[in-house]
């Protein structure tokens, strides 16, 4: 008869969110044209893509959005062929008010989810023990003022509020004669808070061409999980005081800063028949994103820290936009996205990969009152790579779809 | 707007059909290896023991069954790999219970909690398997001296040690030796000592010969050295006098020389039957969680000595010094209930030789592991066979690490891989130990044995 006391080395699987989780679908007319859009600014949507955009609004404009995003992803292991995630559809909203209520001074709101993402697997799969579940939800709500310094030069700005909410479930290796393996859940939400500030300007509008140039910056936001709360089950007998019914925990997740700089050359035929040349450059600063750590108020359970090494990623957005009449627009482009997850880091849930995402986008304008737009983008990536802290290897094929579609009312 | 929920449709329609994003199944191959019939040769390790016995349920999962089921994906065709099976708790086995809010290691033969004792078949296992020809070779306890002779009072020792024998006359003689209750289900034929009438031994290298493998796995050599060091330095001692050998002293560090002749002659017993195979290295032993779960710095904070005293060992038995431990002389798992009951708390009462691994004895093993380990790998190149390095794996998982978002350690119990004898492999330990052959299978034969899921195997069962 011996008695032994036990450290369990559970450390440091939790590699709780990964890549791309930056939605980029906030609005249609930018997604159709590859999100080029912080140079452009032509409507609502420039509440969140640069709010010194704002200014080339006329009137009040509302726009409200949704979009369809359809993401497969399927992974082969050393051990089996296939895996499909089972993910669900994520369908993200956009709502902006964009209005002029002075000459020279203009209010708006924006209401998105800038960030999100969802992951599951069957249950029992061989990745349990490092994701079985996993959601990120955010809503996004900025208020802004822009102020239009003189007819080629405006400023804008918003103050960003975040609210996240967090999920995240996996299998613990600790089983008894009864179950395999026990499970966590940790559920948590916060609010974090920050900036949206911008710069757009007219360089040049004549009959012939118009060019303009925009830059913003959305700074980086710290979305703290006060009060999150972790439940264990499956847990043998002996180790409930490691692993507790429930325990509450703390976190941090640092949700990137984006520069944008972007331009936009229009060539018109006519009036109502133009070309429309854009070209936008994204700087997102995924470094924050260093660790993901989670603090147990019970003292007993082991603090799970996971080392992200995330690098700051460049992403390279090209669009043409062709106004067939005062009706009728037809919009494509594309982004080229350098992934922030570096080879070592890839995580099943959400296994980015640079990629160039092909866009499509269709804009129809009814009348002065009233706009509708459509847009599609298509992924397709493959990848192979470790997960080194988990110890896990896999080589993953990612499709996603995602249709936005919008519709504006202006008054 | 009903237009536009048509355009969605027709859009997700359209973008559906070019989604196909599932891996095309992986066409397996078993490359230019022969999986007809794989056997497994070595000690406990390979027969499956584990939790301090061979039972059935961990049996079931030992290392070879694990890479029979995998390479089975490559080679359907593959005879079935059998095991002489043990039923239910087998020779019995250590199991946890939560006592007091404790967690505490029952093993068999506890008065006062439910041990998982031997099962009843277990007296009498083996007896009648010795006819049928098993796939795993593997027997707990086992020396590769043991598996083949160089002279003919090793012949009889072996055979003595392996299968035992037992004689009897009435008034004059009643002596038994036992023989190893793991061998059991092996047919070693007679002791060839004259006295006795001089039977025909047959020796475990003639198995191999006589296995029809096409296949093999050998983690031979382990007992060379983990005799020694689990019995603290200690060699074990069988009477042979009747043999006319004396008392017969086995366990000690086996010589390097020796092992590798003997090393050739298994090797030599599979390539003249045209086996391919792999072989693995023996682990650095004194990595396992059986000499570091006590510590002389955990003894002195838990009980409050002030030193810890044990007594230095001779490597033979004997004690030449009682002394102050140092972090570098390793307590072993069973010296508990000793120190519970006070002893190394002073230079009058020491930890006994034969709970301490001291430092000379773990250098001696070492360096011994590392000689016979040279020993196994030149001799599996002059036979062309690939090697599965053990030892530098045991090494890699020595301060932990992930797999399978699993961690990995060789702590005992928390540590995942190990059982609760604090030497063997659990079914996931097992599961581990399984894939470092699969990855040399594969490189060296050209298949693609796809590694089995440490997940799906347990790993501890905790009350």
């Amino acid at each position: 008869m011996k008695k032994i006391l036990i450290a369990l080395f559970v450390a440091g699987s939790t590699s709780a969110l990964a890549g791309g989780f930056q939605l980029n679908v906030q609005s249609a007319r930018g997604m159709g044209m590859g999100g080029a859009y912080s140079g452009y600014c032509i409507g609502t949507e420039s509440v969140f893509f640069n709010p010194g955009g704002m200014t080339n609004l006329k009137g009040h404009n509302f726009t409200i959005g949704g979009s369809l995003i359809m993401p497969l992803v399927s992974l082969q292991t050393p051990m089996t062929d296939n895996i499909n995630q089972t993910s669900p559809m994520a369908t993200p909203i956009h709502f902006y008010y964009g209005g002029q209520i002075l000459d020279n001074l203009f209010v708006g709101l924006g209401i998105n989810n800038q960030f999100g993402s969802s992951s599951s697997f069957e249950n029992d799969w061989e990745g349990r023990f490092i994701v079985q579940n996993i959601s990120l939800k955010t809503f996004t709500f900025q208020p802004t003022v822009a102020y239009k310094i003189h007819d080629y030069i405006s400023v804008g700005a918003g103050f960003v509020l975040t609210t996240g909410s967090f999920a995240y479930e996996k299998a613990v290796p600790v089983g008894s004669a009864s179950t395999d393996y026990g499970k966590a859940k940790l559920t948590g939400s916060g609010i974090s808070y920050g900036f949206n500030a911008g710069i757009f300007s007219t360089i040049i509008d004549n009959d012939k061409m118009k060019l303009t140039f925009g830059a913003s910056y959305r700074s980086g936001q710290a979305l703290n999980l006060e009060d999150g709360l972790a439940e264990f089950t499956d847990i043998p007998p002996s180790l409930v005081g490691t692993f507790p019914t429930s325990t509450s925990f703390t976190g941090k997740l640092n949700l990137p800063s984006v520069i944008s700089t972007g331009i936009s050359y229009q060539y018109k035929f006519n009036e109502n028949n133009s070309l429309t040349v854009l070209y936008d450059f994204n700087y997102t600063g995924w470094s924050t994103y260093d660790t993901l750590a989670f603090d147990f108020d019970n003292t007993d359970t082991p603090d799970s820290k996971t080392t992200k090494a995330w690098a700051n990623s460049p992403t390279h957005r090209f669009g043409i936009e062709y106004a067939l009449n005062e009706m009728f627009f037809f919009r494509a482009g594309g982004y080229y996205d350098i992934t922030p997850i570096q080879d070592g880091f890839v995580s099943p849930e959400l296994p980015d990969q640079t990629q160039f995402v092909p866009t499509f986008g269709f804009g129809m304008q009814i009348g002065d009152h009233f706009a509708f737009d459509l847009a599609w983008f298509h992924q397709d990536t493959e990848r192979e790579s470790d997960l080194t802290d988990a110890g896990f290897t896999a080589k993953y094929h990612r499709i996603a779809d995602g249709i936005t579609f919008s519709t504006t009312i202006k008054f | 707007m009903k237009n536009t929920g048509l355009i969605l449709i027709g859009i997700a329609l359209v973008s559906s059909s070019c989604r196909k994003v599932e891996f095309e199944e992986v066409e397996r191959t078993y490359g230019d290896a022969d999986f007809s019939r794989y056997i497994s040769v070595g000690n406990s390790l390979t027969q499956g023991y584990q939790d301090g016995g061979v039972y059935k349920e961990g049996q079931e999962d030992s290392y070879p069954a694990i890479i029979a089921r995998q390479m089975q994906i490559v080679d359907p065709n593959m005879d079935d790999f059998e095991q002489p099976e043990v039923y239910g708790n087998g020779s019995g086995y250590m199991h946890l219970e939560y006592i007091n809010g404790e967690i505490e290691v029952i093993s068999p033969g506890d008065l006062t909690n439910e041990p998982t004792e031997e099962d009843a078949s277990w007296a009498n296992w083996g007896a009648s398997m010795k006819s049928i020809k098993y796939n795993n070779l593997g027997i707990s306890g086992i020396t590769l001296m043991q598996c083949v002779a160089i002279n003919d009072d090793e012949l009889e020792i072996n055979n003595a040690i392996l299968g035992g024998f037992s004689i009897t006359i009435p008034f004059v003689i009643d002596t038994t030796i036992p023989g190893n209750p793991f061998a059991r289900f092996m047919d070693f034929g007679g002791n060839p000592n004259f006295l006795l009438g001089g039977g025909t031994p047959i020796q475990y290298v003639d198995h191999i010969e006589q296995s029809n493998a096409t296949f093999f796995t050998s983690w031979l050599g382990d007992n060379d050295v983990l005799g020694y060091a689990t019995s603290g330095g200690i060699p074990v001692e069988i009477d042979g006098t009747l043999l006319g050998l004396g008392v017969i002293q086995y366990g000690n560090l086996s010589d390097p020389i020796v092992f590798r002749q003997k090393y050739d002659s298994v090797l030599t017993a599979f390539s003249s039957i045209g086996a391919e195979g792999v072989c693995a290295t023996i682990p650095d032993v004194t990595v396992i969680p059986y000499f570091n779960t006590f510590t002389v710095g955990g003894i002195k904070e838990d009980y409050g000595y002030a030193d810890v005293w044990i007594e230095e060992g001779d490597g033979n038995g004997g004690v030449t010094q009682v002394r102050i431990a140092s972090d570098a002389d390793l307590i072993l798992l069973t010296a508990k209930d000793d120190i519970e009951a006070g002893a190394g708390s002073s230079e009058t009462n020491p930890l006994s030789n034969g709970r301490v691994l001291d430092q000379g004895e773990v250098n001696a093993c070492r360096s011994r592991t590392i000689e016979l380990n040279n020993a196994i790998k030149s001799s599996a190149a002059m036979f062309n066979y690939p090697v599965v390095d053990m030892y530098g794996f045991l090494d890699k998982i020595k301060p932990g690490i992930m797999m399978e978002g699993i961690g990995i350690s060789p702590e005992y119990i928390g540590g995942g891989a190990f059982s609760l004898d604090g030497v063997h492999l659990n079914p996931r330990g097992y599961a581990i130990a399984a894939n470092e052959f699969i990855k040399v299978i594969n490189e060296a034969y050209g298949s693609n044995i796809p590694l089995a899921s440490i997940g799906s195997y347990r790993g501890v069962v905790f009350p």
